[in-house]
């Protein structure tokens, strides 16, 4: 067998990398930086009721006393000062697609969002730079008293109480910095309920694109599954490349009810001069399942761990993630879980691959509370290296304060084996052809667990095009 | 002398998240007895070995003359995110507990006995240190291994005293393997309940050098122990293997990494314990493939058997790769004894807790049996059978 090098071929962005300009008639921007001012300007933007006001304030606090961390990617490369925290289209959100003004509507159309709706979605909410453009929900969803809504709208009616007693009581401010930045600052995002019993049969997806350079996008996630409910909410975002950094800070905080199930899926495909330093964490109730399917394409830097707790007895979680470091990227990705009731169950399983110096790491933390009898965690993590100037790092943590428990942990690091292209070749297969076969294979694991368009808009951005020798 | 001690040792190579609380560890204390300063001196030295007591900043001249052959760096230099590789780099060779040892042994002047093994000796007996602590005695002291060009030695290391006694046993021992040559490490620390100990290693392999370490943690009840060995050059191996037991309410925080640099390097790291009562132990076990350790391959296992509901175990096995071709393994399994394993004890008529006891035992006379010296080896399985 020859020992020439396969070249794999980066991911092609250009299908995202459309840029719309933003004029100062249509389009409202913030001054960039961050103080007390432009906190109050987002809030009086927003009309928030005051105790919204007043917890932004409170945030803006937390951030200014909140270190970076210390032990993640350099992010020395985002300046606060640059960054507009607040940009909106001059229209309101729309209920209907044809009144959504032309040009949004253009990005949209090009991203295949409304065709994904009429064809295969129960609802969508689509978010263009700091506001909601348009949402809509099939008649028969909403029938079944499904709330999907814009997040302020719903601050507003008759869910104000729930959103209150939900809001950020998941991930707190005091989490981490950026924890504190998004409450100081957040801005759009989708609410969803999901009454008792209710099984939502296909999906709802939320798509969020950032096109004006410099700026922020804080979007705010709440779902809320009740008792014995089901759903499936899809979530896409992306960005066109601009030569400034910019910044995604959003926060999702999903409630998992007993004997419930949600499973959330994200297709992130961010352009290269994004920080995304995104939160995510769902609670679980009693035999509540929480499944969270994430592929990270995007960004220049990612710091990104879902993270379930599981509170309830029973109550399960499954993530499955591929994560796809190219050139210039770092992204630091994985997942944390907590179990704290009884017969809980975690099973965390992700894929992760470098090349063309891209770094890729996997971090993780599995904790076994002293009240989790009978849990069982397992942590599968593989991540293939296609050259020697990329990174793969593995840094998985476990805190176990049991006895009784099962936690069992496998990481592997490699690449493309001889043996297995031998043997293909050996079936008649010419050796890119079993490069790409292997390849492919690699993510499947996490391609599978996507509903059909959205694997091929997967497959789509890998596009691990095996050519040529070097 | 009294010495308060405040030491931040175990640095993880690469910090990760705060709340799990594995990113290094303390050793702190006031007052600690630090009453010798040497090593015991061994009743017999094979021929072809050396040996001589130096200060730890002169032994540390054999590691700083060969820094650059240690250090090697082939491949483009690159950095994990979290890297705290800058923190140790004033060592003369990186140890696994870190500058902060190196920075006690200095103060003190603590003294070490430098064994050189000459060029293509293989020592026909080993080296054995018996370090029988008295009570409340406090020792602080080191080795450096330097086995030459095709030598082999074995240098096994005894920490025991009463059961119940007290005191401070600090221990640096550092390695270099030479082209062909093969150093065999084992320490078996057997000492009473109240005792405060910290082993540190470090070391490095040449082409076709070879490094075996195996070591028991049995006694103490705050022990610290580390080690980093630099696989430098072609076909460098690395073979460690662990048995520890914590009880009561001791604890251990172990730092252990194998550093790849030469090409087809191997290492292999095993760790199998018992944690029972209030025992907490902290593992941080990490596989680094820099660039150009092409064709190499790490493997690291930990088996922790958990027999209390009260125990703590931290793990933090962490693969680092920046090279395409190797291959880097990691498996944990931690948790209580299987069901399956329990129901057939208890069909051959042996109850749960005389199948835990036989479980412990098993696991740690695996290590056990690989004493070298038949009267250790008898000593350590005597200690075992009488743990429960």
């Amino acid at each position: 067998m020859s020992d020439n090098k396969q070249i794999v071929a980066d991911i092609d962005h250009s299908l995202y990398d459309f840029k719309d300009i933003e004029n100062e008639q249509d389009f409202y921007r913030m001054k960039e930086g961050l103080t007390e001012e432009t906190v109050l300007k987002v809030s009086e933007e927003k009309n928030d009721p005051e105790w919204m006001r007043n917890f932004r304030l409170k945030c803006l606090g937390i951030y200014h006393d909140l270190k970076i961390p210390d032990w993640g990617p350099d992010i020395d490369g985002l300046d606060m000062d640059k960054i507009s925290s607040y940009v909106r289209h001059k229209s309101d959100m729309k209920g209907s697609w044809e009144e959504v003004p032309e040009d949004i509507k253009n990005t949209f159309e090009k991203l295949g969002i409304p065709q994904a709706e009429r064809e295969s979605l129960a609802g969508v909410g689509a978010q263009y730079d700091s506001e909601l453009v348009y949402h809509n929900v099939k008649d028969e969803v909403a029938a079944q008293g499904v709330i999907y809504t814009d997040l302020e709208s719903a601050m507003r009616g008759p869910y104000a109480d729930m959103i209150k007693s939900h809001f950020m009581k998941l991930v707190p401010p005091t989490d981490h910095k950026f924890a504190a930045l998004h409450g100081a600052v957040w801005s759009g995002g989708s609410f969803v309920y999901v009454p008792k019993g209710v099984k939502v049969d296909i999906p709802l997806q939320s798509y969020f694109r950032l096109n004006a350079a410099g700026a922020g996008q804080f979007e705010h996630t709440l779902i809320i599954v009740d008792e014995g409910a089901d759903l499936h909410f899809i979530e896409g975002c992306s960005a066109p490349k601009y030569n400034v950094a910019n910044l995604h800070a959003g926060c999702v905080e999903l409630y998992v009810g007993k004997n419930a199930r949600l499973r959330y899926s994200t297709i992130e495909n961010w352009s290269k001069n994004m920080y995304n330093l995104n939160t995510k964490r769902a609670i679980v109730e009693e035999g509540g399942r929480m499944e969270w399917v994430s592929g990270s394409f995007g960004s220049h830097t990612s710091y990104l761990y879902p993270m379930t707790i599981l509170k309830g007895d029973e109550s399960q979680m499954e993530f499955t993630g591929i994560t796809f470091a190219g050139k210039g990227q770092n992204l630091d990705t994985g997942a944390k879980v907590v179990h704290q009731g009884q017969r809980t169950s975690s099973f965390i399983s992700t894929k992760s691959i470098s090349k063309d110096g891209g770094i890729g790491t996997y971090r993780s933390s599995v904790v076994i509370n002293s009240t989790a009898k009978k849990a069982k965690a397992s942590v599968s993590c593989d991540s293939l290296m296609l050259d020697s100037i990329s990174r793969a790092d593995t840094i998985p943590g476990m805190d176990i304060r049991t006895d009784d428990a099962d936690v069992g942990h496998e990481a592997k690091i490699g690449r493309i084996s001889d043996e297995a292209i031998f043997y293909l070749m050996s079936r008649g297969i010419s050796e890119e052809d079993a490069k790409a076969m292997i390849v492919s294979g690699f993510a499947n694991p996490v391609s599978k667990e996507l509903p059909l368009e959205y694997a091929v808009e997967m497959n789509n951005l890998i596009k691990l095009e095996m050519s040529g020798n070097m | 002398m009294k010495k308060d001690l405040n030491m931040k040792v175990n640095v993880l190579p690469v910090l990760t998240y705060n709340f799990l609380h594995v990113n290094d560890s303390a050793i702190t204390g006031s007052d600690i007895n630090i009453d010798k300063l040497v090593s015991p001196e061994a009743a017999s030295i094979p021929q072809g070995v050396s040996v001589k007591r130096v200060s730890f900043t002169e032994a540390g001249e054999l590691f700083r003359q060969n820094s650059e052959r240690i250090l090697v760096s082939t491949g483009v230099p690159g950095v994990p995110n979290g890297d705290t590789s800058a923190r140790d780099a004033s060592q003369a060779v990186r140890t696994g507990m870190g500058a902060d040892v190196d920075n006690l042994m200095e103060s003190v002047g603590a003294m070490v006995d430098v064994y050189t093994v000459e060029e293509g000796v293989k020592a026909n007996e080993p080296v054995i240190l018996n370090f029988n602590m008295d009570k409340g005695q406090g020792v602080l002291t080191g080795q450096v291994i330097h086995a030459m060009r095709d030598s082999e030695i074995t240098v096994i290391m005894d920490y025991n005293s009463e059961a119940d006694a007290e005191g401070f046993l600090g221990v640096s021992t550092r390695l270099l393997a030479e082209d062909g040559a093969k150093i065999n490490l084992v320490k078996a620390q057997l000492l009473g309940r109240n005792f405060t100990h910290f082993d540190d290693i470090g070391g490095a392999c040449f082409t076709q050098g070879a490094i075996n370490i195996t070591t028991l943690e049995l006694g103490a009840s705050k022990v610290w122990t580390g080690s980093y060995i630099n696989l430098a050059e072609k076909e460098a191996e690395l073979f460690s293997n662990m048995g520890y037991l914590c009880r009561g309410d001791e604890k251990l925080d172990i730092n252990y990494v194998s550093d790849h640099r030469g090409k087809k390097t191997n290492a292999s790291m095993q760790f199998k314990g018992v944690l029972l009562d209030e025992a907490k132990k902290t593992f941080r076990g990490t596989i680094d493939f820099k660039n150009g350790s092409s064709g190499s391959a790490g493997d690291e296992q930990e088996d922790a058997l958990l027999l209390s509901p009260d125990v703590v175990n931290r793990s933090m096995p962490v693969i680092l790769c920046q090279e395409e071709d190797v291959d880097g393994r990691h498996g944990a399994t931690i948790g209580q004894l299987g069901e399956d394993l329990l129901f057939y004890m208890q069909s051959r008529g042996i109850d749960e807790e005389e199948a835990k006891r036989i479980m412990i035992r098993a696991r740690l006379e695996s290590v056990a049996r690989t004493i070298p010296d038949p009267a250790l080896m008898q000593r350590v399985q005597y200690y075992i059978q009488n743990i429960l």
